[in-house]
Order: C-alpha cells, then structure tokens, then sequence
C-alpha cells in the first residue's frame, strides 16, 4: 500500500525524454507503400464518374481504390460498441459515392512513396453532381430541408426523449421560472501525434495492423466488420504510447480500412499518416445548443427542469448518437435530484464535418448550460450558489440515480464544495461588477456532480479488462494489457497497482511493449475516465493471483503455512521470524527450476507442485460504476477596454476514491484545464459558411492555449472518498478536469463586469459586444 | 536527387536528398531520428524543434539543404550517452512534465537553447520561451516546473 498515492518515476518517461521510441508514428515496415485520399471539395454531392487511368500511369503508383470497390456492409465506427450496436446508427461506407461533407475521402492511392501518391491523387479526375447543402441543425431538422440520409426523416439521426415526474405540476409549484438558450461550439481535441496507422495483408488475407488508437479490440472488431471478414483475421499490435487520444482516437478512421483494402490489392504494408488539416476534420467536440427552462421555489429547490438539446452531429451519426445521450443524462437530467425532469435530444446531421469523441463526451456543453444558469438564478434570487448546489445535490449511500441496483457508496461532493471554497478564498468573493478601473478581477465556480468510471448501466457499451502478469527468475514482474496509455498515465497506474498488490518495488514491474490483439485479454477502450479504474480493478485481480501462487510456493520451500507470510518490497516475510526470509527471486527461480535445483547447498530435487511459471490472468468487469465529483474556482480578470480574459487561478477539487499516482493526476488537472480553458475562451474550429470546407489548417488557424496564456497557479485538492469496488479504493478522474472550467470561467466573468455570456467561446469580441463597446 | 553533408550530433552523414525536402523528413525519414516529431508541418507546434548552431529552428521549416554545413543537435544529442542524461532530460523525468510524450523532445530542445543563453530564467521568460511548443497533456504547469528545476542545477 506505500507505494499508492505516492508519484514514483512513470516508467515510459526515460525513453520518452531520449527520444521517444514507441509511437506509431515511428513504426515502419519492410516494403511498405504510402497512400493518400483525395478528399472532396464538396459538402455535398453525388459521383457521377471517378477516372483513374492518369494515376494509375504514373510510375510508382500500386494501386488505386475508389468508391465501388468497397465492401457495402454499412457500420459504425465507434469502438466501444458492438457495430450492430441498437443504440448506434451504421451509416457510413468505407467509401461512398454520396459526399456528405467536404473532406470526405472519394478515392486513394497507394504509392512507393508519399511524394508519388500525392501526385497521383491530383491526377484523378472526379465529376461531381453538386447537392443542396445545410450547416445549420436546426434548419436541418425543418421541412423542406436537404436530405442527408433516407433513413433519418428532417436529418433526425436519433432523438432520445428521457424523463421522470409530472413536469407541469413541477413548473406550477415553482416560485420562479428560468429560461435561457446555451450553445457551444466545435473545437478539436488536439493530440500531438497524427492519426496513423500500417495495415499490412498476407496472402492468406490476414491483416496485421499498427495504429494510433485508444482502443486495441474496438478496432479489430470495427476493421472486421467493415471488411466483412472475422475477427481472427484481423490482429492489432498494441503501441505502447500513443501521441494523445482525448477521444479524439476512439473510433475507426477512413484510414484503417482504406489501408486494409489497398495492402490487400498490393499484397504490401500500406502506411497513411493525416496532415494536421485531415486531423481537423476527422474528429471534433460536437456543437450542442441546450434550451434549458428550470423552477425553483424561493430557497432554490428544483420543481422542474426542462432542457432540449439540439447536437450537430455532422454527416454521419457515429459518436453523437452516444454522446446526446451522456450529455442529457449525465449532464443535465441526473447531475442534481429534481423531481420532474424532461430531456429531448436531437442528433441531427448536417452537412458539417462528422463529430466525434472528446474528453467529457457531451458533458462540456451540458455543464456550461446547467451551472451557468444556476448562476444566473442564484443572482436573480440572491442565493448562495455553495449553498444552492448542495440542496439540490444526491448524497453518500443513496441509490445511483442514473444504474438501477447500485448505490452512491463514495459520494464526497460536500467536502468538494467546501475543501475547494476555503483554499480559494471564496468568501471574499465581491458583487458582481463591483470592481473599479479598466481590467476587472471576478471569481467563479462550477461543478460536475456526477460522473463515471466507467461505463457499467450503458447497455451497449463494452465494460471489460483483463491483464495477464508473470513473475520472472530476477525477482520482476511483467504484465500485459490491451489498456493504451494515450498519455493518461495507465503505464505507471497500472505497474504501481500490480506492484502495491503483490509486494514489488515500482521499478520491478514491467509493461509489456507489442502485445497484439492475439496474446492479451480483451479490454474496453481508455475512455470514459475508467481505465485506472477497470483496467486497475483486473490488474489487481491478476496480481491478486500472482501473490498466492508466489506465497504458495514460498510456503513449500519454507515449509510453513502461506498465510503466515507476506510480500513486502520484493520479499517474502515470515510472520514472527524476520530472519527466515526469501527472495521474491529466490522463490520464482525455484518455480523456473528443472527437476533438481543446483544451489549452495548442492542439488535439490523440486516438487511438481512447486512448478510452473508463476503467472496470474484476469478478465473481468468492475461491479460498479462509482461517481466521482468535481468543483472547479477560478479567478479571472476582463480587461473592459480590449476584452481579453485572463484566468489568473485555479482551485479542482475532486473526489477520485483513493489517489493513485499524485503527479500523474495534478497532471490530468492541469491539462483538463488547459483544454477547458482553450475551450472557453479561443479554441473553434471554423468552416466557410458557403463552401462548408475548414478553414484550419494548422496550429496558426486554430488557437490553443500555451505556456503564456494559462494561469501560473493550478491546485488540486483530491478528496478520497474510499471506493469499495475501486482498486485501493480508487474511482476516476479524467473528465471532470475538462467539463468545469468554461462555466467557471463563465461565472466568473460574469462576477467581473456583470455580463453573462451563454455562448462559447467567450471570445474578446462577445465581450466587448455585451459591454455595449462595439 | 543531391547528396549533402549533414553535422548531426557531431556525428558527419552523407544522405542523398530531394531538393524540397526538409531538415525534419531528413531525420526522420532517412536518418531514422526519430526523437524528432512532426505534429503539424507547418510551423505551428513545436514538436520538431531541434537546434542548428545552438538555436531552436522548427526543422518542419528548414530545408535540410540549408542546414548543411551547420551544427544540427537532435534529441538524440543530448546527454552524453547511456543512461547519462542532460539535466533537462532528468528534471523532466523527476518533475513529471512527461505524459503521453509526444511533445517532450521538441520541448527539451527548445528549453536546451534558453539555459544555454539565460542563467536562472524567470518563470515568464520560461513560458516565453516554449510558447513556440504546443502541449495537450500537461496545461504546461510540470513542463515550467521541470525547466526550473534544470535551471536551478546547471546554475549552481
């Protein structure tokens, strides 16, 4: 247990600081060819003709794909479902002949080099019958509208309705009604490391496949299904680090199956890596408009809450049909108890880019509209908005809102409030506007009141880990995962929970580098902020094993009892007899032994029962799907004269269970808020309004913050509750960090100069606009 | 096709190149360097740093053409071999400022040049100093912390 809770040297950090081996960026492969898409200029349009024969002449060129040559099974992309999944739609084609959004990819060239291919794909010409076009989702969903699928009627790809109570008897016993529109914006996730990925087909029509994904499994299953051939023929190498995810790498690309299709005409490894502009419009947080009405009596009490949300889920449903629904559940109807509730959802698709994964999966937007306008009620009402959330928060111990059969068994969100207001400093908090000069200082909060580790109560969402874990002679452990470390830490997690359990000192675990889709349990993507959580849950269980087996073996070699012996630090202690102890070593090399051990005694015969590698395997699912919650204070100041916000400093408490790896989850903190922060005051992702194509091409089009912009002061306080079914005790941290910080912000601009801006970003401009100054 | 002379690391190596082609798809594509990443191509985040003449250039930007004859340093080139680290490379370690990594080497390389030319940086000329190098893990608090840290050792 010493080591839990404690931050010893991440594992992978050496190399990555020398030079960084183990990207999928970097893999290469002997003969491979390198293929690019030609692209669409069009947001919308059929193919009337594709002619090839210029690209297929010129020299280098292997082979061409287009459209008809494709596999006609329609799929979803997204990883952790089944691609059949009910609650998913399966729209999309590897390559279709109707374009929905500009980018999207008509044909593909795979070339002896990229400079080949790029040639080639500007020697193919493609003619095109033009479409109407619709961006907006709302004009979308109207009659008359431009159609995008035959299946979705006024471009409605889902529409959940979800709901409990008497919402008219609710807003009849309101005191105050509140009504206010939220809407956000597209922003990317932004992973350093370009999608990539080598597919590489064998004659036999086995498909080997290296790429940047943070779900091994997902895509073997998602490249089998839209190849149409079973998942054994598919084998997926795990990279060891992947460049950042953020949801941002959680489904299928057109780039693995394009591959796929090109290695199998070629019979060579295809290699596609995307520009930093394909990456811009291959994922992105979906634009949500929330119309949120909500009653409350006199001392703040929910009656009634109502809320609509309109998603633009772009071109092709994939994540949003998902996403609508975390955010209406998790971001709106269960995050606070209100007895009459109703959400109507719209995942409606226009002819904008596809959305996709992002850190916080519809909550970001949910949680600026909610605790924005508590906000604006609590001003209106005179309220304490500490004490507005928890009245109308769930408590420890009350059954899960949301997964029927479970209760909150760690719930700590009153000591959030409280731990985070006292080191903030809330109680100087001043009215708002009332500060004098030109820059403006304010002081804001926002919460995340309930969230996951996972995914248990999800129908359709895969919940499982597994992890395999082998004592070596040497005294060191190696254990294997599917789980991928996008950069959340689970390399250093996962060996510090494998070494706490079976007795090791941090540095003799070891995570196997290149296990693949055949050698690995199954395990649900590094998503959802579970993986410390699930995947800790099965690593603990494998080394669970591994320390019995170890004591086992022990006991006969000492021959005395196994449960009058422990494993601390490598060794193997004897209750009450300190000096009779062995080795960690001592004992695998004596399971590791042949028939008669040579040691400084001389020989030795072993027993059968002694034997065999000492070796523990799990794969299952957690029991629970624990809430961890957050509070976020920020301060910031508004410069009235140009509009610029400065956020000067940050107060995240958090109640993640039991802290695991403390950097590693300042780490998480810290980054949330850059991405929250990016998110609520500059980042967007911005297309042509007529031609619909993005207008980002690079880091220079799409403002992130940087070293210069974020606050110099970041706290974290994280509250450990003790989760029962939690590894030590430990639930999850990841998304919260990112959901918090634009209502925070918003709040606390909103306390600096009395403006309240309901829609992200808050640029200079919106701000300067609301002061009455442009 | 032309052939140059490329100082890498002190280290001489004759590659045979395209005209266009850049310091960094040199590197990366026909000396196998691969510490150095490409996160944009364009100039816009940092990854690709790497010093010529002891000056951060951004080697997505730099035909490798132009670097001949220069003293290019990589990732690779620092510390002195083994298990040898400059002290950056272990301040990163110590102070956590690595995660998923990807940005790491380009951020080593572009903090390298400022100790070499500030002693005792400010945390201002610190964050003024790798504003040039995107980050999506970390919001940069660890990456400053461990600059620091370097700062302070190679100072004293």
């Amino acid at each position: 247990m010493s080591l839990i809770g404690k931050s010893p040297e991440r594992p992978d950090a050496f190399d990555k600081v020398t030079g960084g081996k183990a990207f999928p960026v970097n893999v290469k492969v002997p003969g491979m060819l390198h293929a690019k898409l030609l692209r669409s200029p069009y947001p919308h349009a059929r193919i009337l003709s594709i002619d090839t024969s210029a690209a297929e002449k010129l020299a280098g060129v292997k082979a061409v794909l287009v459209p008809s040559e494709v596999p006609k099974r329609k799929f979803t992309p997204v990883y952790f479902v089944p691609a059949n999944a009910g609650s998913m739609v399966q729209d999309m084609l590897i390559m279709s002949d109707t374009v929905r959004f500009a980018g999207q990819p008509v044909a593909a060239v795979a070339a002896t080099s990229l400079r080949i291919a790029e040639q080639a794909i500007e020697l193919i010409e493609v003619e095109y019958e033009e479409l109407p076009t619709v961006f907006d989702p709302e004009e979308a969903m109207q009659p008359g509208a431009p159609q995008l699928h035959d299946h979705a009627t006024n471009n409605v790809a889902v529409n959940p309705v979800m709901g409990f109570g008497d919402l008219d008897k609710g807003f009849a016993e309101a005191d105050h009604i509140f009504e206010g529109v939220y809407s956000s914006h597209r922003v990317h996730t932004c992973y350093m490391e370009p999608r990539v990925c080598i597919v590489d087909c064998d004659r036999q029509g086995n498909f080997t496949v290296h790429s940047s994904t943070q779900h091994l499994f997902g895509l073997r299953e998602k490249l089998a299904f839209a190849l149409e051939i079973p998942e054994s023929k598919v084998r997926v190498i795990k990279s060891p680090y992947i460049g950042g995810g953020f949801g941002g790498k959680l489904d299928m690309g057109y780039i693995e199956p394009i591959a796929a299709l090109l290695s199998r005409k070629t019979g060579r490894p295809v290699r596609i890596e995307q520009t930093r502009h394909e990456d811009f419009i291959t994922t992105a947080r979906h634009p949500i408009k929330v119309y949120l009405k909500t009653g409350v009596k006199k001392d703040g009490t929910f009656t009634a809450r109502h809320a609509k949300s309109i998603l633009d889920t772009g071109a092709h449903a994939t994540h949003g049909a998902e996403v609508i629904n975390v955010h209406g559940v998790f971001g709106l109807l269960m995050t606070y108890r209100c007895p009459n509730s109703k959400w109507e959802g719209y995942t409606v698709y226009t002819n904008n880019m596809i959305g996709g994964g992002y850190r916080g999966y519809g909550s970001p937007q949910a949680c600026f509209a909610a605790e924005s306008q508590i906000d604006e009620i609590c001003e209106q009402l005179q309220l304490d908005p500490i004490e507005f959330r928890r009245k109308n928060a769930w408590h420890a111990g009350e059954p899960h809102p949301m997964v029927q059969g479970l209760t909150l068994d760690s719930y700590a969100f009153d000591e959030c409030l409280q731990s985070g207001a006292e080191r903030f400093g809330w109680s100087k908090r001043k009215k708002a506007d009332s500060g004098k000069g030109t820059k403006k200082r304010g002081m804001g909060f926002a919460c995340q009141p309930l969230w996951v580790s996972g995914c248990i109560g999800f129908p359709d969402i895969y919940e499982h880990s597994g992890a395999i874990i082998k004592l070596n002679p040497d005294g060191t452990a190696d254990l294997a995962t599917a789980t991928m470390d996008i950069g959340s830490g689970q390399i250093t997690t996962l060996c510090q929970i494998a070494a706490a359990e079976i007795g090791l000192p941090m540095e003799a675990v070891h995570m196997v580098q290149n296990s693949d889709t055949t050698t690995v349990p199954v395990d649900a993507p590094t998503h959802a902020s579970r993986a410390t959580y699930s995947s800790g849950n099965a690593v603990q269980a494998a080394a669970r094993t591994v320390r019995e087996r170890l004591l086992m073996v022990a006991g006969i070699m000492l021959d005395i009892s196994p449960d009058q012996l422990s494993v601390v630090d490598g060794k193997i202690l004897v209750k009450g007899a300190p000096k009779r102890s062995l080795s960690v070593a001592e004992v695998v090399t004596r399971a590791e032994s042949p028939f008669v051990q040579h040691g400084a005694n001389g020989p030795a015969p072993t027993t059968l029962e002694e034997k065999g590698t000492i070796i523990g395997v799990s794969s299952l699912a957690p029991k629970a799907n624990p809430s961890p919650v957050s509070v976020e204070f920020v301060e910031v100041e508004v410069d009235t004269e140009t509009g610029v916000v400065q956020v000067l400093r940050v107060v995240y408490a958090h109640d993640l269970g039991k802290l695991i790896h403390r950097n590693g989850a300042e780490g998480q903190v810290e980054g949330g808020f850059q991405q929250g922060m990016g998110y609520a005051l500059m980042e967007n992702l911005q297309f042509d309004p007529v031609s619909g194509s993005c207008l980002a091409a690079d880091f220079l089009d799409y403002k992130m913050p940087t070293a210069v912009e974020m606050p110099r002061d970041i706290q974290s306080i994280f509250i450990e509750s003790n989760e029962p079914s939690g590894p030590f005790g430990a639930k999850s941290l990841s998304e919260p960090c990112i959901t918090v910080p634009a209502p925070a912000i918003a709040n606390a601009i909103y306390n600096a100069i009395g403006v309240r801006i309901r829609e992200l970003p808050i640029t200079p401009e919106k701000i300067l606009a609301a002061l009455g100054k442009l | 096709m032309k052939t140059i002379e490329l100082l890498i690391n002190g280290a001489t190596h004759e590659v045979s190149i395209e005209a266009d082609e850049t310091l960094l798809q040199v590197l990366r594509n026909r000396l196998d360097l691969t510490g150095t990443k490409k996160g944009c191509d364009s100039g816009g985040c940092g990854c690709c740093s790497v010093q010529v003449d002891g000056k951060v250039v951004y080697s997505c930007m730099m035909y490798a053409a132009g670097a001949a004859g220069k003293a290019i340093t990589t990732i690779e080139g620092l510390g002195s071999g083994g298990t040898a680290l400059d002290p950056l490379q272990q301040a990163f370690i110590e102070a956590g400022a690595v995660q998923c990594g990807y940005c790491t080497c380009g951020m080593i390389m572009n903090a390298s040049e400022l100790l070499a030319t500030t002693k005792n940086p400010s945390e201002d000329q610190i964050r003024h100093a790798i504003a040039g190098n995107l980050c999506r893990c970390t919001g940069y608090t660890k990456i400053v912390d461990a600059i620091k840290l370097a700062a302070t050792r190679t100072a004293g």
